[in-house]
């Protein structure tokens, strides 16, 4: 009898045990790494992307989208140095990370052997389509700078009255900024019917008269600009002081503006001030300016981790947010399917994300598709221009045709 | 001369010979030759990540760049802003060879030692060149031609093709008796070579220090028309004192590039040869061990800054700009200290340590 009661004490306690056992017990964390300008040049845009990934992390770890499963992002300032990066990619790759975010054009140039030798499966923050070349394991999460500057070249062709359009680009001075205008100018090559008449490769110029006055003597009526914001602002408000900013699209005798993702958004308004007004700006992003679906994913996910106005806004947020929507996608698809989440997974669910089995994120204008042979996201864009001071759509989203043609 | 050789206190030196030894006594000598035990030995005992090897690795490719800015501007008086050019001409001899054969090309992995060598040479003979003006230059002219070459070197890499325009140009894996060096092994790897090539340069310019040529150095820092009537040929002096610093720093530059496993300008910046000269300084211009402090010093300083700009620009949004300024504000702010209260560099304060070890239990 005594052994009988002992037999079932133990039962009770091995099932009390059974019940209160975390589930959580099970769950596992992946661990991913991104390393980015949080502080020096560029952190206008590395700040907010930052806060778009670990909000979007948050989010999926407090609301359960993996189940159990949570993840572990470290998130690390590069200040944009290259040697930097290096040391924090080690050290993600000490701590077993499945999946990296990266941050500059130079330093996933700078990495990509590494890339490829770790089979590491990457989303950068740059979008230079260089980074595709002898590439497998880069992923650009949307358009290529160089696909948008063509969209924009192209939009310049088809809303163009009179002779062939005279095009200026603003660049960068460095493969951020020429490796676009090298796919312009093959574009051109492939019947692109706009005549690049100057390149311009920025410095730290304060002021731009001289070149804003030398570009309207050469006839030149579309300015291009593949940089980011502040040069952009300066000479906008060069051109507006010198009164050359065309009033309506390619009004004669004056310049239109036009410019690739990291030249636009709301800090370039805050920049340039009236001068950004009538300035077009293409990228795949959603913005929050307009209504709809993304605009209140991206508001309510600032709003849930107290994000201020200015992040909350920003399309850099967006990107953040974005990079974080398809790293998790990846991870919950490979558990659906009962495979072990790791680097090569993970890699083969963003191969297969294409067809029936692309990607929706709600902030950007179109599908996220990736393949052996296409390995940048979301290939529609979107224009916007600068009316009132805010960017507002400009006709529907489009596919660059040149782009196919050029590869 | 001490009749104990091993626990001499004070200077009993009693020929030249004698006071130009390396050791002053076999404590010092078999002190250092534990400690260069210990260096060797510890990766070995303790299990150390690629990360902090990385680190580590780093800040001994600067120790020989500094060793070589030391020559030239701690030794030989002559101010050069432009250091971090001549370390990125050994890389870019390096990035040349990949450009040129092919990152995996044998040359580069299995013929890396005759090729840090050579780099080196590179560097020589650039240190020359830009070295030149001491002919006629000196003082703050001669700063200003260092500053320029700085300048024509970035120019030059920034707008070449061959250079990929400042680019990453890679760097494949080297190969070792045992094989390739993979990732595993590639700092542990890198931290012996760097660290033999230390120990070969501190004791190349220890002895150095001891000839005529390491005199030469000296005494045409401390009066050059001095020198010049005792018969050395201050010119030349220089443009040797620069060659020197240029193949120490062509040395580093090489090892920059295999450790980095690629070469891009961002690393050879004016900003590099000023942090380069900030380590001479704090470590101690005109001193060998301060060659070895100040890379050191600084890059422990730049880490820790780096950490607190981090958290400063991820948890006040508002500070973003005041985390930017924190690196230079911080490093600059440690060179004016120096300067002001320590201007010998930590080197002083090691030679004071090693006095009071030297005396103790007394006090003088």
């Amino acid at each position: 009898m005594k052994k009988y009661e002992m037999n079932r004490w133990l039962l009770i306690l091995v099932a009390v045990f059974m019940i209160t056992l975390p589930t959580g017990g099970f769950a596992k964390v992946y661990k991913l790494g991104l390393s980015l300008a949080i502080t020096g040049p560029t952190s206008d845009a590395g700040n907010p992307y930052s806060k778009g990934v670990e909000d979007y992390f948050n989010y999926v770890n407090d609301t359960g989208v993996l189940g159990d499963d949570t993840i572990d992002c470290t998130i690390r300032d590069d200040q944009y140095k290259n040697d930097i990066t290096k040391r924090n990619f080690e050290e993600f790759l000490d701590d077993g990370i499945v999946f990296y975010l990266n941050y500059s054009t130079g330093s996933t140039l700078a990495l990509k052997k590494d890339f490829e030798e770790e089979k590491m499966p990457v989303i950068p923050a740059s979008f230079h389509a260089g980074n595709l070349v002898d590439s497998n394991y880069i992923f650009l999460p949307i358009a290529s700078y160089s696909a948008q500057a063509i969209g924009l070249a192209e939009y310049v062709v088809k809303n163009n009255k009179g002779d062939m359009p005279k095009v200026a680009m603003f660049i960068h001075p460095s493969a951020f900024g020429r490796g676009p205008l090298e796919d312009v100018q093959k574009a051109v090559g492939a019947g692109l019917q706009i005549e690049i008449v100057e390149v311009v490769e920025h410095g730290k110029d304060l002021d731009n008269t001289a070149m804003l006055k030398r570009l309207i003597s050469k006839g030149v009526r579309y300015v291009i600009s593949q940089t980011v914001q502040s040069p952009v602002a300066t000479m906008l408000k060069d051109a507006s002081s010198l009164g050359l900013i065309a009033s309506t699209f390619g009004e004669e005798g004056k310049l239109t503006f036009l410019g690739c993702h990291y030249t636009g958004g709301n800090d370039l308004v805050a920049l340039a001030g009236d001068a950004a007004e009538n300035f077009y700006w293409t990228t795949s992003y959603v913005i929050t300016n307009e209504p709809g679906p993304g605009t209140d994913a991206q508001l309510a996910l600032a709003k849930r981790y107290g994000r201020d106005e200015k992040a909350a806004n920003s399309h850099n947020y967006a990107n953040g947010m974005m990079v974080a929507q398809v790293a998790t996608e990846v991870i919950r698809r490979a558990k659906a399917k009962d495979k072990e989440i790791t680097k090569e997974t993970l890699y083969q669910e963003l191969l297969g994300m294409n067809g029936d089995n692309a990607f929706q994120p709600e902030t950007t204008v179109g599908p996220v598709t990736f393949s052996p042979t296409d390995k940048a996201g979301v290939d529609t864009l979107q224009l916007y221009v600068v009316k009132d001071g805010g960017f507002q759509s400009a006709g529907k989203p489009f596919i660059p045709e040149y782009t196919a043609k050029i590869k | 001369m001490s009749a104990n050789r091993w626990l001499s206190t004070g200077n009993y030196f009693t020929s030249y010979k004698e006071e130009q030894r390396i050791f002053a006594t076999h404590l010092d000598r078999s002190v250092l030759l534990c400690f260069l035990a210990v260096l060797f030995a510890w990766p070995l005992l303790f299990e150390v990540s690629n990360k902090q090897m990385f680190v580590i690795d780093n800040i001994m490719i600067a120790m020989i760049a500094v060793v070589g800015l030391n020559l030239v501007t701690g030794f030989a008086g002559l101010i050069s802003i432009g250091h971090a050019a001549f370390v990125g001409i050994g890389a870019y001899t390096i990035a040349s060879f990949a450009r040129l054969l092919g990152d995996t090309h044998m040359v580069l992995t299995h013929g890396w030692p005759a090729l840090i060598v050579l780099a080196g040479f590179m560097g020589a003979l650039f240190g020359a060149i830009a070295g030149l003006p001491a002919f006629r230059l000196k003082h703050l002219y001669l700063a200003i031609a260092t500053l320029s070459f700085q300048m024509i070197f970035q120019w030059t890499i920034n707008f070449m093709d061959f250079f990929d325009q400042g680019q990453t140009i890679s760097v494949g894996r080297v190969f070792w008796v045992t094989g390739r060096v993979g990732r595993s092994d590639h700092y542990l790897f890198w931290y012996y070579v760097i660290l033999v090539i230390i120990v070969l340069v501190g004791f190349g310019v220890r002895n150095l220090l001891r000839t005529k040529y390491g005199r030469c150095l000296v005494a045409v820092r401390d009066n050059d028309r001095a020198a010049d009537a005792m018969g050395m040929h201050p010119g030349l002096t220089k443009v040797y004192a620069f060659a020197l610093a240029g193949f120490l720093a062509g040395v580093a530059g090489a090892l920059h590039a295999y450790l980095y496993r690629g070469v891009g300008i961002e690393s050879f910046t004016l900003h590099h040869s000023i942090n380069y000269l900030a380590m001479a300084i704090v470590g101690g211009l005109g001193t060998l061990s301060g060659s070895f402090w100040g890379p050191l010093a600084i890059k422990v300083l730049d880490m820790q800054v780096e950490r607190l700009s981090e958290w400063t620009g991820g948890h006040l949004a508002v500070a973003t700009n005041l985390a930017t300024a924190l690196k230079p504000l911080s490093f600059g702010l440690i060179i004016v200290l120096f300067l002001m209260f320590e201007p010998r560099g930590i080197a002083n304060w090691w030679r004071i340590v090693r006095s009071y070890v030297k005396l103790w239990p007394f006090r003088y």
